[in-house]
């Protein structure tokens, strides 16, 4: 980090919108092609994180910039003015058709190279902890190996201090808080902030003066005969929807009997989706 | 010729989609029951800037062109039309006037607290005796030393119960039988300014059109806008701007009635199958389709003629003719497909089919916009 100066990228996928996807049943499929796209909801809140640093680097005369960078095809793009619009400084998309069909390991390698050959003063990567679509987690710590950058994963917060960061995050029913030396790379966990919405003059100023740049497999300078699909080392074999079996079972008797057999069968479910252990007090 | 929306109109359309399923959806049917006006939520579309769409961002506005302008009453209006209403008349008819015609003193004064939704504008046209017809105005404005003093009662105000800015249009008092009328601007702090009961309608519950009194409401010279005499050509050239707003609501509505239309015929099982396998149930469905795209098409063809300069204004009629006939078709169709259920408040249509019918009446009804359209088939040089 240099003096006052702290550059963040944030690294954000276009995913498809599942909610308004068709399903095909008889392969079990997303059909993809029909999708409209949107910004990966992890990768939202990584955004989020980065522009909360942003606002709070203005009250104590820091200067931080966020770029938003994203590898996909070229309609990805529309997720980079989404970023700039939410207040993102400028947006790089990484696209060429060799690139497509990356692995998160290849994925995670492009995107490194992208950060080591052009922005090598980056000081924080902000991640989503996983996209709504492959839910890896992988392309963050895969991101920190390639940059050789302390992580943390699954952060709720984080906050700068002046040479470091301070992130705190859930584990099991806890919270952590630890802290690590700049640079280094965060993983932003769903439902750590509430995003907030981007404004229709962000918007309109996003097109008006375009702040993207647009990068190649040449100006990567990755090797003729890189291919992504045939060079990822691993495959998706098949996707489906398992046959789930919905049992129903009726509990019979006295309220306080039924209520100790739902703890007694059900306890840990319902503990962990309430956040506490409620049979002890 | 592209007819695929540009990467921005999509991020517009993406960016009102989100903001209005999440904060306004789940209100909307109840905004609609009580027939309250969601202050709470105008406070969060203000720093959003729904409320100086076309408004040059050195005013405090999003300076958005007039496709987006359209798409996002056409997103907001697809989710809640009151809400959208208000947003179009504030915009257009409201707002814009002031934006085209105003001083750069009037500019100044009223248009950035406009622009963050701080005020909200109103149009003052119609009256007990002047519909369709505005040469029928007889509010008048006498003017004193201090400025003007008005009298008279508008009806039918859009956002008339929460308004700050309203536009008035009134005639000279005592003055010559044939006096062309004018156009003040009155907040609602003038003394001699009030609001009269809210309106019980069929639908945009949730908006407070109401009456407004003016009883000797004395406002300051600096007012008037516009030169004297121009209100018509003020109010025809806001009219003009504010179809473009009243076709985008017409189009949202329809988008809605025909979304919630496809998803219940797909579900809805009858005779052993869901109702999609009926082809008259598809014919409704393709009908309702082939409307609302159509329709759009001009709504956006209109629009992009705005921002091309030069006049627009039988485009505008033509979309606003069209997209409010289809809400009104495509909103039957869809309390059809919806059968008993169709009825019932507990489905969204029935709220859509209430909501559509008046898009054909205000500013402006289907019969005047054909009047509007013929005139400028009739007089364009052949
Ligand atoms: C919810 C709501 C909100 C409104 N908001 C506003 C507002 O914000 N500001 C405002 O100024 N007004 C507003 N209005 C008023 C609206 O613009 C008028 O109702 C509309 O212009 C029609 O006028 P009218 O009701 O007097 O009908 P009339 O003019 O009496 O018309 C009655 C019928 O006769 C037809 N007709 C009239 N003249 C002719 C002709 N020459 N040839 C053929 N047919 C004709 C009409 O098309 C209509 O079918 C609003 C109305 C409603 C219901």
């Amino acid at each position: 980090m240099e003096n006052n100066t702290l550059d963040i990228i944030v690294c954000i996928k276009q995913v498809p919108m599942v909610s308004e996807l068709p399903w095909n049943s008889k392969t079990g499929t997303l059909k993809r092609e029909l999708a409209q796209g949107m910004m990966d909801p992890a990768s939202r809140l990584a955004l989020e994180a980065g522009l909360r640093l942003q606002r709070a680097g203005q009250s104590q005369d820091r200067r931080i910039r966020v770029t938003a960078l994203t590898m996909g095809p070229p309609m990805a793009e529309e997720v980079l003015h989404q970023a700039v619009s939410l207040g993102a400084d400028h947006g790089i998309l990484l696209t060429d058709r060799k690139m497509a069909g990356a692995d998160t390991n290849l994925t995670s390698f492009i995107l490194g190279r992208y950060i080591r050959m052009f922005k090598p003063d980056t000081g924080l990567v902000l991640c989503g902890a996983q996209t709504s679509d492959s839910e890896t987690a992988q392309v963050g710590p895969q991101l920190a190996c390639e940059l050789d950058f302390p992580a943390i994963g699954w952060a709720s917060d984080i906050r700068l201090t002046q040479n470091a960061l301070v992130v705190t995050r859930l584990v099991d029913d806890f919270m952590e808080t630890l802290e690590m030396d700049l640079p280094g790379l965060v993983t932003i966990d769903l439902g750590a902030f509430v995003p907030r919405y981007a404004g229709l003059a962000g918007v309109a100023q996003a097109f008006a003066s375009p702040k993207i740049d647009v990068v190649d497999a040449d100006d990567l300078e990755l090797d003729r005969n890189f291919n992504a699909l045939e060079d990822s080392p691993t495959r998706i074999l098949d996707v489906f929807s398992p046959a789930t079996q919905k049992e129903s079972r009726v509990l019979k008797g006295a309220a306080k009997t039924v209520v100790d057999q739902l703890f007694a069968d059900y306890g840990k479910i319902i503990s962990s989706a309430m956040g506490k252990d409620l049979k002890k007090k | 010729m592209d007819f695929n929306p540009c990467m921005k109109h999509q991020v517009v359309r993406k960016t009102v989609r989100e903001f209005a399923e999440n904060e306004i959806g789940p209100h909307a049917a109840s905004l609609d029951r009580e027939g309250r006006f969601p202050t709470e939520i105008i406070e969060k579309m203000g720093p959003l800037n729904y409320f100086g769409l076309q408004v040059p961002p050195s005013l405090g506005g999003a300076g958005l062109d007039t496709i987006s302008y359209a798409i996002v009453i056409e997103e907001l209006s697809r989710v809640c039309a009151a809400l959208g209403l208000c947003v179009s008349v504030h915009n257009s008819v409201g707002l814009y006037p002031i934006l085209r015609f105003g001083t750069d003193e009037q500019i100044a004064r009223f248009v950035p607290d406009m622009a963050a939704g701080k005020h909200i504008g109103a149009f003052c046209l119609t009256e007990a005796n002047a519909g369709s017809d505005a040469g029928g105005v007889e509010t008048t404005a006498a003017k004193t030393e201090e400025g003007y003093t008005i009298n008279g009662t508008k009806i039918f105000v859009t956002n008339g119960g929460v308004c700050d800015v309203v536009l008035v249009f009134a005639v000279d008092a005592g003055g010559k039988e044939q006096s062309r009328p004018n156009v003040f601007i009155v907040e609602k702090t003038c003394p001699g300014f009030s609001v009269g009961e809210i309106e019980d309608l069929c639908g945009m519950r949730a908006n407070p059109v109401s009456s407004l009194f003016f009883e000797d409401c004395r406002i300051p010279e600096t007012n008037l806008l516009g030169k004297p005499g121009q209100g018509l050509k003020i109010g025809l050239t806001a009219l003009d701007t504010g179809r473009i707003g009243i076709a985008a609501q017409a189009l949202g509505i329809a988008q809605a009635a025909f979304e919630a239309a496809l998803s219940y015929a797909k579900e809805r099982q009858q005779f052993n199958s869901p109702l999609t396998k009926f082809q008259t149930i598809q014919n409704y469905l393709a009908d309702m389709a082939t409307s609302i795209e159509s329709s759009r098409m001009l709504l956006y063809r209109a629009a992009a003629a705005k921002d091309k300069g030069g006049d627009f204004g039988a485009q505008a009629a033509m979309a606003k003719l069209s997209c409010s006939a289809t809400a009104r078709t495509v909103t039957d169709l869809a309390v059809q497909i919806h059968g008993g259920y169709g009825y019932s408040r507990e489905y969204d249509v029935e709220r859509y089919f209430r909501e559509a019918k008046v898009t054909q009446i205000y500013e402006g009804t289907s019969e005047v916009q054909k009047m509007v359209i013929a005139r400028h088939l009739i007089t364009r040089p052949s």
